[in-house]
């Protein structure tokens, strides 16, 4: 496929997860699923951006693993706050 | 033919040729610099966001519940859109198709300028449902987090602008268009740091 194919069908795709998550925002209780599957399209929608919109697939490997992580980092975040508000609150406690 | 024209300017793999080098830098490593220090400042900011709803659960589960999902999903939509714009003028310009590239470009203003529109929209009507920067933790992390995000879009703006201006002076060509490849690569960090933003602020709860 090319480039330009490829841009155009991962823009779709943005869209309709954006959508997906809206309707999410507006009609589901956070639980655990629902948590799993906000954090999964962040790190898709973020992914495909760092290696598509930006170009970095196939450019320097620093720059793309630095960019790549961010979506594996946040995403994880998002799902460890959910599991264990309750440490987290404690590790982050100044008394 | 057409199928080795399409090669021969994309690569056939997907990517432009002669952009599959694995040290190319997209633009120049100065831009990069920038990048990474505001995919930092953002993250500090989303770690606050983590450690302000741990110690506030409730704060930050009724939060999202009072903002306006449609004007925040419209502002998603908005920036992804931009980003895909600024993404069709990278490809206009390699193939030499400066006045194209233009138009792609003026898109993402034009997308960019609406989500300012969108977001002056939002904050009026937070005020007028009584919601400040005050109210509580979670807005203020909202408010903190979401017009430091406004200001990058604004600026960012006027740089896809002059991008755009010198495109159409013939500054930028298929051959050399570093400066335009590193505004592309800046507006698509903005258009990062809001996929993040959306979630945590208007969806989970």
């Amino acid at each position: 496929m090319t480039h330009d194919r490829i841009l155009d069908r991962l823009w779709l795709t943005l869209m309709l997860l954006t959508l997906g998550s809206a309707w999410l925002a507006e009609s589901a209780e956070t639980g655990l699923l629902v948590t799993l599957a906000i954090a999964l399209v962040v790190s898709f929608k973020g992914l495909m951006i760092v290696d598509h919109f930006m170009e970095l697939r196939h450019a320097n490997v620093v720059l793309r693993r630095l960019m790549r992580i961010y979506f594996y980092v946040i995403p994880s975040l998002i799902v460890l706050v959910y599991l264990f508000p309750r440490q987290i609150a404690n590790l982050t406690s100044l008394s | 033919m057409e199928a080795s024209l399409r090669e021969s300017v994309d690569g056939g793999v997907g990517v432009p040729r002669g952009l599959s080098l694995p040290r190319r830098i997209p633009g120049n490593l100065a831009i990069w610099v920038g990048i990474l220090s505001e995919m930092s400042e953002f993250a500090l900011m989303f770690i606050v966001y983590f450690i302000a709803k741990v110690h506030n659960p409730e704060l930050f589960a009724n939060g999202p519940g009072r903002l306006n999902t449609l004007a925040g999903t419209v502002n998603t939509l908005l920036l992804l859109t931009s980003s895909y714009f600024v993404a069709k003028a990278m490809v206009a310009i390699r193939r030499d198709q400066g006045r194209l590239c233009v138009r792609w470009l003026l898109g993402a203003v034009a997308a960019g300028s609406l989500y300012l529109v969108v977001k002056m929209f939002e904050y009026r009507w937070n005020a007028a449902q009584g919601i400040h920067a005050d109210t509580n933790l979670f807005f203020t992390v909202y408010y903190y987090t979401t017009f430091n995000h406004l200001l990058h879009v604004a600026w960012g703006s006027i740089a896809v602008l002059w991008v755009a201006a010198r495109v159409h002076l013939g500054i930028y060509t298929a051959q050399q268009h570093e400066g335009l490849e590193a505004v592309a690569s800046y507006w698509h960090m903005i258009d990062l740091a809001w996929i993040v933003i959306f979630p945590l602020l208007y969806v989970l709860r």
